[in-house]
């Protein structure tokens, strides 16, 4: 399509990063510098991950069509990296618990965006052809930030020592959710043959009911003591 | 923020060199970065000829093609590309497309040529040379239909006949879920070729006894035309004559290899190139063998040329004379031991002489008999064509089914039967009409003729696909030297200055359909996503609410604990 096309796409995938930068207050913390240690942490964890990736994976050779199964769940467990790498982010600012969430997430966030979406953004939405995807591409940004916003925060409650023993379950588990959770959409994409828009929209539910679930872990947990 | 990021970037950059060279690097190689060729369809597509004879220009005049697909149905076909398939395909609106000043005409042929209606295909082939009479300057192309093609031309065909009867609103909507098509082509523009050599192929059979031996002339010409190159097989023309050319010189060699039938006259093959572009190898052949050297079979004796065309189908021969031939003459000896084979041997076979005069003024000479007429020597066509006009001589539908085993063997033993009573005198020595020579070990070999047929359409023969070192000319050149002696090549080249042919180049290419949406999608979208960005502010900006209702929720159960 046009530039006009990337325009609206990337407008569409970047703005409510940048609304959320704005109207979370992290710019008055004077926060941006801490966004960019996060992304440099994100950087340096994804290369982690793919070293041992590339040294303990070998490619899966199987036939077309074949789901591998065990493979996959190897590689999703991979991910748990990420919980280290955020934990890493919030335990080296001091702060609130809100700021630092926030400050981790924003930074990942944006460090994915720009790594794994600008780049195919500016080459295919560019191009001659036109293809929803980069429309789609740009709607699972934001449901991403919304992703890690939710496992940042689930991050920080994991890693609190006061926890209560009550919350210990339900965290450990959306901790596993939040980690497996690409790895279930796509055995779920895979099982139900779903369309594009469809797994968009069904990212966008589970990607919500986590957060909400979060977030009510996480206001019940600050405001009980 | 943007204050933040630029001092951010100050330091950085004035601390550190190599980062500045990381950073701005790959944002140079980004912007700078071609597009993608991501297609949704890439075929091949074959362009319809361009060539210029006698500085005349005919065909497409223009490659390059980037355009919006289109079918004919459209209100407003300017500087679209216009795809049609054949069924649908007429002159007229051929016509239109070409009145509305169209970016392209692109021509869906079915996969499965030989399974078309036969009025369809003999509609085609007679608009064939009208689409070439004259100079084009669009490019108009031509690619075999695949399921993709076929996806693409129909949706394409639904946008175009449901513009101009819809309300604004169904416009909008459309342009939402229809698909537009952008044809591109990935070549250049068609430029000459320069210093393109016509190959045509010689050999001979010697005769016995005497000196100034007569000489008789068989001539076929090798090469197929149709409205496309890459998709001329021309079965009957000329494939036809090529193979009883061979069989001819088979079965004339083995006659002369004995003493007692070698016989009294010089046998000369010829096998032309460029012959359906007013017969340029014939041309240059009789110059080479009449004006520039002192001792050639063509100066001295030649008793008569028998051009070979179209021969593979029918139940009618026809010798095409430019003169009548003269009693006493063995020309005329020939064209009475045809009749004499045809009435006693195949009584189902209606044989007859035409006679048409060479028409100078032409810019095509209408048989390849005529070049050698032109020359004063006798020479005559033999064709199941009544009339050098009709269109399949020259039509990309002249494909392998076209030529029938059967007949062209027939054909094949009238001709071998007719040349040897002339050569070996039979009539006058009193031989019976029907005495069959080639019998039994010596009969017409149908399964040699199927077998060069099957090999000649198995790959276009245009002339100008068809260079000095291409297999067929090799392979030809290989059959020819089996059974003849002296087998020799002629190169034609276009003169420099004055070229009388100059063919074309980028005949094939690959096109690709992108998918594309009109200007006022994007608009449309962009209103959609501000909307959308607009309530993620408001619902960002109010995450305070849904927290507080969250809290409120949550408060009971703390106060409990």
């Amino acid at each position: 399509m046009t530039l006009f096309h990337f325009g609206n796409c990337f407008a569409l995938a970047y703005f409510p990063y940048f609304i959320t930068y704005k109207c979370s207050g992290l710019s008055e913390y004077n926060a941006f510098w801490r966004c960019v240690q996060a992304g440099a942490t994100y950087l340096f964890v994804q290369l982690c991950k793919m070293l041992f990736l590339a040294t303990f994976f070998p490619t899966w050779e199987g036939g077309a069509g074949v789901y591998d199964f065990v493979g996959e769940f190897m590689k999703a467990t991979v991910d748990l990296a990420d919980l280290l790498g955020l934990h890493l982010v919030m335990s080296r600012n001091a702060g609130k618990g809100e700021y630092k969430i926030m400050v981790a997430a924003m930074g990942w966030a944006t460090a994915e965006l720009i790594m794994s979406r600008c780049l195919p953004l500016w080459v295919g939405a560019r191009g001659i052809e036109f293809d929803w995807k980069y429309i789609q591409m740009s709607f699972d940004s934001n449901i991403s930030l919304v992703h890690y916003i939710a496992m940042a925060a689930v991050v920080w409650m994991f890693t609190r020592y006061d926890l209560p023993k009550s919350y210990r379950l339900p965290v450990t588990v959306l901790l596993t959710l939040c980690v497996y959770k690409a790895f279930l959409m796509e055995l779920f994409v895979h099982v139900f043959l779903l369309g594009s828009w469809t797994v968009l929209l069904v990212k966008a539910v589970v990607t919500g009911a986590i957060s909400l679930c979060s977030l009510f872990l996480f206001v019940t947990l600050v405001h009980s003591n | 923020m943007f204050e933040e990021a630029s001092e951010v970037f100050d330091n950085m950059f004035k601390s550190s060199f190599p980062l500045t060279f990381i950073v701005f690097i790959p944002a140079v190689l980004i912007l700078v970065s071609p597009l993608p060729a991501e297609a949704a369809h890439e075929f091949t597509v074959y362009r319809m000829q361009q060539y210029d004879l006698q500085g005349q220009p005919y065909g497409t005049r223009n490659a390059i093609l980037n355009t919006e697909a289109r079918t004919v149905e459209a209100e407003v076909l300017s500087r679209r590309c216009v795809i049609m398939r054949l069924a649908d395909f007429s002159y007229e609106k051929y016509q239109k497309a070409l009145r509305q000043s169209a970016g392209a005409v692109v021509i869906i042929l079915p996969k499965n040529m030989s399974a078309l209606p036969q009025d369809i295909v003999q509609q085609f082939m007679e608009l064939e040379p009208e689409m070439l009479a004259t100079e084009t300057i669009i490019p108009v192309y031509f690619a075999m239909e695949d399921d993709e093609l076929l996806s693409i031309y129909t949706q394409t065909l639904t946008s175009s006949t449901s513009q101009g009867s819809l309300s604004a609103a169904e416009v909008l909507l459309h342009t939402a879920t229809a698909n537009g098509f952008q044809m591109v082509t990935s070549g250049a523009q068609s430029k000459a070729v320069s210093d393109w050599a016509i190959t045509s192929l010689e050999g001979r059979l010697a005769g016995v006894g005497g000196e100034d031996l007569p000489t008789i002339v068989v001539v076929a010409h090798y090469d197929s035309f149709g409205v496309a190159p890459w998709l001329s097989y021309g079965a009957d023309s000329n494939g036809s004559g090529v193979s009883v050319l061979l069989e001819l010189a088979r079965l004339f060699s083995k006659l002369y290899t004995y003493k007692r039938t070698h016989a009294g006259y010089n046998l000369l093959f010829f096998l032309s190139g460029g012959g359906k572009f007013n017969y340029q190898g014939t041309k240059r052949w009789l110059e080479d063998n009449l004006d520039h050297t002192d001792s050639s079979l063509l100066q001295d004796n030649v008793a008569f040329v028998l051009c070979l065309d179209t021969l593979g189908n029918g139940d009618s021969l026809h010798l095409h004379v430019s003169k009548p031939p003269k009693e006493g003459t063995s020309q005329y000896q020939l064209l009475k031991e045809l009749e004499m084979v045809v009435s006693s041997q195949y009584p189902e076979v209606k044989f007859s002489m035409v006679h048409k005069k060479i028409n100078l003024a032409d810019d095509m000479l209408a048989w390849e008999h005529e070049r050698f007429g032109i020359r004063r020597l006798p020479a005559f066509t033999l064709s199941h064509l009544p009339s050098h006009r009709l269109a399949q001589r020259s039509s990309i539908m002249d494909v392998r089914p076209h030529v029938d085993v059967k007949k062209l063997g027939r054909n094949t033993k009238i001709v071998a039967e007719a040349l040897a009573r002339v050569i070996y005198n039979l009539t006058e020595k009193g031989a019976p009409g029907d005495l069959q020579i080639f019998t039994e070990q010596m009969q017409v070999q149908e399964e040699q003729l199927s077998a060069v047929v099957e090999w000649l359409t198995a790959q276009p023969r245009a002339a100008q696909l068809v260079d000095k070192d291409s297999s067929v000319v090799s392979t030809l050149e290989y059959h020819l030297t089996r059974y003849l002696k002296d087998v020799k090549k002629h190169y034609v080249k276009a003169d420099k200055r004055d070229p009388e042919f100059v063919f074309y180049d980028q005949l094939k290419q690959t096109m690709n359909a992108y998918r594309v949406k009109p200007a006022i999608f994007d608009l449309l979208l962009a209103v959609c996503i501000a909307a959308y960005l607009g309530v993620m502010y408001l619902a960002i900006q109010n995450f305070g609410v849904l927290y507080s209702v969250v809290r409120k929720i949550t408060q009971p159960k703390t106060k409990t604990h």
